[in-house]
């Protein structure tokens, strides 16, 4: 069963329309990867999730967000409160930010139980401590008592994810967990979520711009450009048959020094701001399948197999890329 | 081949002076660096942030001056020359910085900073040299009157190339030019480099922490740890001798969800450059360490051309 699903969501600012038709569903013990260039909408996609759109000015102006069978658009911000950090958590790129500098560990991790949980400030400790060590996480009861600043990246980064798995959440949102880390402790970081959503039975959303990442830790997939869903199904599907021109382009793009050595493609042309989103399929300006009807209409969904396409010629069956 | 670029323990200390509530402190960014880099090849310089590769990058240049150790360049020794001698030698020797947002001044047009350079060397370019550099680099003339803010970052790092490339150079350094891109715009880069590289019969020093873009791109390997270079790989197929190289190969994702692998994550992380304790570097996260590797710092050695500096290697 979905325990999030997002259903055609729309997102305007005043006129600007950044994010259309997006579509995707987590369940129990589940991974999606919410996968795309810089713009693409997956952070946006993520603080519409979380309610947090009206601080930056953003509204949602069509489609579902449901968690648990609750619609959330139209979820009071009082109630939405009671979710937001509580049973949905949240993951931030970058941990060097995301904690107060001027308050020491503990307390900033208490907080979270105190909030949600209605606990005392001594249970939410011993709570913390526990937290912490599941996260493997050196003599918890000693870093309760350090600042931020005298810990690692790695360390802190762990910190946000005890502070997200403090309320017991069922929805996790992990928005570019390892983007500011180095290969090892990406690494751990990543096996650990991995080890989380199986042992937490949690629901993960894990947006990312590395397919590498994306390829070992998810089941499903969606590709987003120019703030428009334009492929989604399973793993497997996603980087062993791609349909759509955009994904089949960005598997090309991966350097794969370990393993071949085919010569990097490339996209030609950039990618799209939101003030020049392109008319039709977002797309059509940098593909090279591209033909006039591209540039009108914006494409429906074509499902084929275990994975659906936003493609006008999903079906002619485009070359495999190398 | 001759060796375009000889370094020979080559070593950068920063001290940290002392104040009331702190005892002076030293770091080694980087230590007793040698290699030589024939005409033609690319070298990569592969680690973790703060193992020194930008600073190796700059010492080789003599952006910084080294506090140990020598650099030939074409058969000049570097560490000999005046500023003045050494600023005409670096229009030979350019580098192709990570950020192209800060290394371009924003109020310059892009033929402004294209002509930056020949500024430096006291020359003007010649009636359509910019273009030809622009066009070179896959840029549309029609962009020169652009300010940066106007164009892409893919654009910019094409004008950072475009720069780079203005005095004719022989040899680039590149450091992480591709890290602030886009995939698909870090492929359209690679592949301009690559391009170049063949065309002009440019040398490159490639610098990243992406392991599999530098087996990808460059013909060697150095990898690094903390200020010293553990491996030195003559090839990029050759098998990890270091176990340290090994961990960050199988830290390195593959993106195929068919060739997923229980990723064993090496514990802790690297540790504080300042004042490290004797013996291998690596000795506190290495699976293999025994007493000798806390003790004797390892040298780097080779019997194959596969040099490695490591109590126990693989």
């Amino acid at each position: 069963m979905s325990m999030l699903e997002v259903r055609d969501l729309g997102v305007a600012f005043g006129a600007v329309q950044p994010l259309s038709d997006v579509s995707f569903s987590v369940g129990k013990g589940e991974t999606l990867g919410l996968v795309g260039e810089s713009g693409s909408g997956k952070s946006l996609t993520a603080m519409s999730v979380m309610g947090l759109l009206p601080l930056i000015g953003g509204r949602i102006t069509a489609g579902a967000v449901e968690f648990d069978g609750q619609d959330l658009t139209k979820l009071p911000e009082k109630a939405y409160r009671k979710l937001r950090g509580g049973r949905i958590g949240l993951i931030t790129q970058n941990p060097m930010t995301s904690l107060d500098p001027l308050q020491k560990i503990g307390p900033q991790v208490d907080a979270v139980a105190v909030l949600h949980l209605r606990m005392t400030r001594a249970e939410a400790r011993a709570r913390t401590v526990e937290i912490l060590g599941t996260l493997r996480i050196p003599e918890p009861a000693l870093i309760c008592e350090r600042y931020p600043h005298q810990m690692s990246g790695g360390m802190k980064q762990r910190i946000v994810i005890a502070m997200a798995l403090a309320a017991n959440p069922a929805v996790l949102i992990a928005d570019e967990p390892t983007t500011a880390l180095d290969v090892t402790v990406q690494a751990q970081i990543i096996r650990l979520l991995d080890d989380l959503v199986k042992s937490r039975d949690l629901a993960l959303v894990l947006i990312t711009h590395d397919m590498s990442v994306v390829a070992q830790v998810c089941d499903k997939v969606v590709v987003m450009y120019a703030g428009r869903a334009v492929e989604r199904g399973s793993v497997e599907a996603i980087f062993e048959r791609p349909r759509h021109p955009y994904t089949q382009a960005l598997i090309g793009c991966i350097p794969r020094g370990l393993e071949g050595t085919e010569r990097l493609t490339g996209i030609e042309g950039t990618v799209p701001t939101v003030m020049n989103y392109p008319s039709g399929c977002p797309f059509h300006p940098r593909c090279p399948r591209a033909e006039p009807i591209c540039a009108r209409e914006v494409p429906a969904f074509s499902t084929g197999g275990d994975s659906a396409a936003a493609c006008h010629f999903a079906e002619v069956g485009h070359a495999k890329p190398a | 081949m001759p060796n375009l670029l000889e370094v020979r323990s080559l070593s950068k200390r920063f001290i940290s002076e002392g104040g009331p509530f702190r005892k002076a402190r030293s770091m080694h960014a980087v230590n007793g660096v040698s290699f030589d880099l024939p005409r033609g090849r690319v070298i990569g310089v592969v680690g973790e942030s703060g193992c020194g590769k930008s600073t190796l990058a700059r010492l080789i240049l003599r952006l910084i001056e080294p506090s140990e150790g020598s650099v030939t360049f074409d058969g000049d020794d570097l560490m000999a020359k005046s500023p003045a001698q050494m600023r005409k030698l670096r229009a030979r020797m350019q580098m192709v910085f990570q950020d192209p947002y800060s290394a371009i001044d924003p109020r310059y047009t892009v033929h402004r900073a294209v002509c930056e350079p020949f500024e430096v060397q006291g020359e003007r370019p010649m009636a359509d040299e910019v273009s030809e550099l622009l066009e070179m680099v896959g840029l549309n003339a029609g962009l020169a009157s652009s300010y940066p803010h106007q164009i892409s970052g893919g654009q910019k790092q094409r004008v950072g190339i475009a720069r780079a490339l203005a005095l004719r150079p022989s040899f680039l350094v590149l450091d992480e030019p591709t890290a602030s891109l886009d995939v698909s715009v870090q492929a359209q880069i690679i592949g301009l480099l690559e391009d170049l590289r063949s065309e002009l019969g440019l040398t490159y020093l490639f610098i990243s922490h992406d392991l599999s873009l530098v087996k990808y791109f460059c013909d060697e390997i150095l990898v690094m740890y903390l200020g010293r270079v553990v491996e030195a790989m003559p090839d990029t197929a050759a098998p990890a001798r270091h176990p340290y190289t090994r961990t960050l190969m199988e830290s390195t994702f593959s993106p195929d969800p068919s060739k997923r692998r229980l990723i064993a994550p090496l514990e802790g992380e690297v540790p504080s450059p300042f004042d490290l304790p004797p013996g291998c570097a690596f000795a506190d996260r290495c699976p293999n360490a025994s007493a000798i590797c806390r003790k004797e710092t390892p040298e780097l050695t080779t019997d194959t051309g596969h040099a490695v500096a490591c109590h126990h290697p693989i």
